[in-house]
């Protein structure tokens, strides 16, 4: 049996949350992702044991977990079984969750874990009844979820897409089965061209869940500057009460601070940091490198300015360190002497922070930064396994490109695009070959 | 009525499909019958004179390696043999060989002679007899006389109540001027199978004297041809027959274009449905008509005859409008036909009325094959034909029947794909419907078959023994390769005469052979280690080491679906008291009766929480009636 992987904890924020994996390779794909703190590797971990440590992404920590195994038939499933124990956050859960399928687990399907209970045989057979229950009402929630995703935008974008891949399937059945000749659409450079192509569609795809993701979950904003900006009066502002200590000695924050306040439409994650500057304070140095490792994980940057200075060599540094992310300017201090706003292609948001109405307009400028694919178009509706499906196409696709490039055979090249199209189609679960064959007909004039 | 003698299994019709079930049944220790409407006509190749091409080279390799015959006579009687596909990935290599079509039925009609417990009697059979159990008792001949049997295997081809068309006039006639099949139908429909109309369609033959060859491009055969039996009896193959290829111009395309008035087709005499696959000129001519010119391949019937057979060039236009565009090809100006161009309809079943057996579901004793099931080709049919014998027999025989799985085989697929999803036009074999393209090679058809061929009876101990001391040779040189290590002053003038980095340390021969550049076959003349290995092995051990990786994910990708696949759901289930089950899968299981639950599955509006309702209903032991 394959191995699944699910949230097992209410689809909620709560003090922590478990996820369950269960199947043949359960403990395998846990220990590709936790790094325990003591010595006993978790594939060496027996039955019924637990182990604290941490789960990486990459080299990268997400959270610290408590880990514990159950090893078949001594499990709820009957299967060996790995409960990760994690923060209670919606998004801390659903990215452990992501890596696990980036490692081989698979979404369990509704009532999947009760079924293969049932069928390991750890139910008696006067539960069959129940567990059937069981399995119609997830299965009818997941129905209702799944018909209100099709009608969405994202199930337009995965079917074009998927429409595109069957259309190159289609050149790639009749070059197989039957051409003498090289349809134009696999000459290696326009394949690679149409396969980047697809990719980009896909990663766009992947980033409109982010984008959804921040509706559901917050924005998560980094308030940044060099020291004595007034990020933290801006950061009082913003949430109309006293949170950071204010004080006029540069480097009083030292650590990271957050807060959740709601502007216009949006919800904002909001981390205060210590100002950025080379120092030789040692307690300072740590705070100034939690403020990098906060703006790597933030969906947008507000970058303080001390109007009355203005622009520094030092602001031109770090505005170079947030390129390529969401970025406003808010230009403090207006009240005391101050230059014009710089002209640097940002949106710029004049201010002062002892104004208690400074920030009436701000939601405009959110809306400027994040209507795109998130808010005036139609809303993008995406589950976690719609978005392990896309991953999962692009996975796929990604290989393609990477056995076109080290020059492999075609068959196996068409053998990823097939399974690209296999995870978009999955959801619908729509048999794609006979349009493949349909596409061969109608495009190419095959047959002797 | 009169009986005559008593068989176990009828077989009706002698084509590629009846050859193989009867064959199949009778080696397994059945008294067959086969009937044909003529003796003269066993094996016959009234389109084509080739078997084999792409992914049809895999389906004779796999008859082959099941144990039927196919194989053995295509090597017999082949003239001209090339591998297709060469330079597009192993996988889908496939062999094709030109055949001597007169030489072909001489050939098969004397294995049927000698088989023993086989019976070859010409008749037309014009009825099936079912008591009310719905089991088959025998069958009647045109003139009245029955045989009675246990079982009947269809195998009808095109005769059934067969109408041959030159332009708009139509014959009843089955294919090659042989008389049709005019009373099997009503007895069908009678006994309440529906039946539907196909259409196919054949070029001309003409004289081979009366082409200018200087205008055409010659194709000759492989230099070192392989035969499709993995056991061949055949010492060496005859590969000296010359093919050509001419081409279509605009002004042919004019001629077509100006008299389509006159296709039965175009113009609504016919009604049947025509191959996808193999469209007449018309059909391309029209359908793209951007296309400046289509290709004509000039092929040779036989050694010990003129005709020559024109495949890309089929049509069902009046005769005098074929040699007009005929004579418009370049090398074709003093073309003479002799034989005309023609269309046949013919009736067919929809094929989601059989199981995977090619049992007729609801029937006892009752299978059918070939073209009567909607396919296309000769080994398409001799596939299913192989498929029904074996089951007819068992049935008789009271043993297990046999149904191959997608994974297993192209048989497997293509078995699946006609009894789950049926077919709207006459269906022919492509490698693009195998969802485990990469695994079901021709090469490895014995690999994956052969076991199965031993377990119902069909391949002989000297065979079995052969193949299992094959299957040792390539297995132990994969573990040879696995296990060993090169250095780079081994290896590295041949890496990088090949274009590929040379290695710095020792390096894993495996990781090496894996690289696109290099070949198995040339790395291990430079290396010190020896294998065992014979002929085409070597290559199978190629493909092997390279494919592996990309096997094992493509077997990962697929694994729910062939996992479901294996769970029967037994017939008559009364799916409405299944507690849970949504009320559109209910409508749809009972109405489609789906063999497995992969099928059911594939079927849309049954939701995977329906599936695993049915798993859970069958682990419970809800289906008593299963097996």
């Amino acid at each position: 049996m394959s191995t699944i992987a699910a949230i097992s904890t209410p689809n909620a924020v709560g003090g922590i949350a478990m996820i369950r994996i269960s199947g043949e390779n359960a403990v395998t794909v846990a220990d590709a992702v936790f790094r325990p703190a003591g010595d006993i590797k978790t594939t060496q971990m027996r039955g019924y044991s637990c182990a604290y440590g941490h789960i990486y992404d990459a080299d990268e920590p997400v959270d610290d977990v408590v880990l514990t195994v159950f090893r078949a038939p001594h499990s709820f499933t009957g299967e060996d079984t790995v409960e990760i124990t994690c923060h209670g956050g919606l998004y801390i859960s659903k990215r452990i969750l992501s890596l696990l399928f980036q490692h081989g687990a698979e979404q369990a399907a509704a009532g999947e874990f009760t079924e293969r209970a049932f069928l390991n045989g750890k139910m008696t057979l006067s539960q069959a009844e129940a567990v059937m229950s069981i399995i119609q009402a997830d299965g009818e929630a997941a129905l209702r979820q799944a018909n209100l995703a099709k009608e969405g935008k994202l199930s337009k974008l995965m079917t074009a897409v998927s429409e595109e891949l069957i259309d190159l399937m289609s050149a790639f059945a009749y070059w197989l089965d039957d051409a003498e000749e090289f349809p134009e659409e696999l000459e290696r450079s326009t394949l690679h061209e149409s396969l980047l192509k697809i990719q980009k569609q896909l990663e766009n795809m992947a980033e409109n869940y982010q984008n959804g993701r921040v509706l559901r979950e917050g924005i998560r904003t980094v308030l940044l500057g060099r020291p004595n900006a007034g990020k933290s009066s801006i950061m009082n502002l913003l949430c109309g009460m006293q949170r950071s200590i204010v004080t006029e000695i540069a480097g009083t924050t030292r650590d990271v601070i957050t807060e959740q306040v709601k502007i216009s439409d949006f919800t904002l994650l909001l981390s205060d940091t210590a100002g950025l500057r080379e120092t030789g304070n040692a307690i300072e140095t740590i705070g100034i490198s939690q403020a990098y490792e906060t703006l790597e994980q933030s969906d947008l940057v507000l970058y303080v300015i001390d109007a009355s200075i203005g622009i520094t060599e030092e602001d031109q540094k770090i505005l170079k360190e947030c390129a390529g992310r969401k970025l406003a300017i808010l230009w403090n201090k207006t009240d005391l002497d101050c230059a014009a706003p710089p002209q640097l292609g940002l949106p710029v948001y004049p201010l002062s922070a002892h104004d208690e109405n400074a920030l009436s307009d701000f939601g405009e400028i959110l809306h400027q930064l994040f209507a795109e694919g998130c808010y005036s178009n139609q809303p993008v509706i995406m589950n976690e396994r719609q978005y392990h499906l896309i991953l999962r196409a692009n996975t796929a696709i990604f290989r393609a490109t990477e056995l076109l490039a080290a020059m492999q055979e075609l068959d196996l090249i068409y053998a990823e695009i097939e399974e690209a199209v296999r995870a978009l189609r999955e959801l619908d679960g729509l048999d794609y070959t006979e349009d493949v064959i349909q596409g061969v007909f109608s495009k190419f004039c095959v047959g002797k | 009525m009169p009986e005559i003698v008593s068989f176990d299994v009828a077989v009706i019709g002698a084509g590629h499909a009846g050859i193989e079930a009867a064959v199949a049944s009778a080696k397994r220790g059945c008294k067959t019958a086969l009937f044909t409407i003529s003796l003269d006509q066993i094996g016959n190749m009234p389109c084509n004179p080739s078997i084999g091409g792409s992914a049809k080279g895999h389906l004779v390799r796999e008859i082959d390696a099941l144990g039927g015959v196919m194989g053995e006579a295509g090597d017999a009687c082949c003239i001209q043999m090339r591998m297709l596909n060469l330079s597009k990935g192993v996988s889908v290599h496939s062999p094709r060989a030109q055949e001597d079509r007169r030489a072909y039925h001489t050939y098969m009609k004397k294995i049927c002679e000698n088989t023993k417990n086989l019976y070859i009697i010409q008749t037309e059979i014009a009825d099936i007899q079912l008591n009310e159990n719905m089991e088959v008792t025998g069958v009647t001949n045109r003139f009245g006389a029955v045989y009675p049997c246990k079982a009947a295997v269809i195998c009808s081809g095109t005769f059934l109540n067969g109408m041959v068309y030159i332009g708009k006039t139509g014959l009843e006639s089955g294919p090659d001027a042989c008389l049709p099949a005019r009373k099997l139908s009503e007895s069908l429909q009678k006994n309440g199978i529906s039946l539907r109309r196909f259409k196919t369609g054949t070029p001309c033959r003409v004289h081979r004297r009366s082409i200018d060859y200087s205008a055409l491009q010659a194709q000759t055969g492989d230099a070192d041809p392989l035969p499709f039996s993995f056991f061949p009896k055949t010492e060496a193959l005859r590969n000296d027959a010359v093919c050509y290829i001419a081409n279509t111009n605009e002004q042919t395309h004019r001629i077509i274009r100006e008299n389509i008035g006159e296709s039965p087709l175009y113009s609504g005499v016919i009604h049947g449905i025509g191959p996808r696959y193999c469209p007449s000129i018309e059909d391309k001519v029209i359908r793209f008509a951007s296309r400046e010119k289509h290709q004509i391949f000039v092929e040779p019937t036989g050694l010990n005859t003129d005709e020559m057979y024109l495949q890309g060039f089929s049509t069902s236009l009046p005769e005098y409008v074929q040699i007009q565009m005929m004579r418009s090809v370049r090398g074709f100006e003093k073309i003479e036909i002799m034989r005309s161009a023609y269309a046949i309809e013919y009736d067919c079943i929809n094929p989601k009325c059989l199981l995977h057996t090619l049992a007729f579901r609801g029937y006892h004793g009752l299978y059918a094959a070939g073209q009567f099931n909607g396919t296309s080709g000769y080994e398409e049919a001799a596939a299913q034909g192989l498929i029904a014998g074996i089951n007819a027999s068992a049935y008789i025989l009271n043993q297990e029947e046999l149904s191959l799985t997608r994974q297993s085989s192209y048989i497997g697929t293509l078995i699946d794909d006609l009894v789950t999803k049926g077919t709207e036009d006459p269906y022919r074999m492509m490698t693009a419907r195998s969802e485990y393209r990469l695994s079901l090679r021709h090469s490895n058809a014995d690999a994956r078959l052969t076991p199965i061929g031993r377990k119902y009876g069909l391949i002989p101990d000297e065979r079995w023994q052969k193949f299992n001391e094959k299957m040792q040779r390539i297995s132990d040189a994969v573990a040879q390769i696995k296990a060993a290590a090169v250095r780079p002053e081994q290896v590295n003038a041949y890496l990088e005469a090949v274009g590929t980095s040379p290695i710095t340390n020792t390096a894993h021969l495996e990781n090496l052979i894996r690289r696109p550049q290099v070949k198995f076959e040339e790395i291990r003349q430079v290396i010190p280690i020896t294998f065992a290995l014979q002929g085409e092995e070597t290559a199978e051990v190629s493909h092997r080491i390279k494919y592996e990786q990309y096997i094992e994910r493509q077997t990962q990708q697929n694994e729910r679906l062939a996992h479901l696949e294996k769970i029967r759901l037994h017939e008559g289930i009364r799916y409405a008291e299944i507690h849970g089950l949504s009320s559109e899968a209910i409508e749809k299981l009972t109405k489609q009766q789906p063999e497995n639950l992969a099928a059911a599955a594939k079927i849309s509006g049954v939701s995977p929480a329906d599936i695993s309702i049915l798993r859970t209903w069958l682990k419970a032991g809800g289906d008593h009636h299963a097996v």
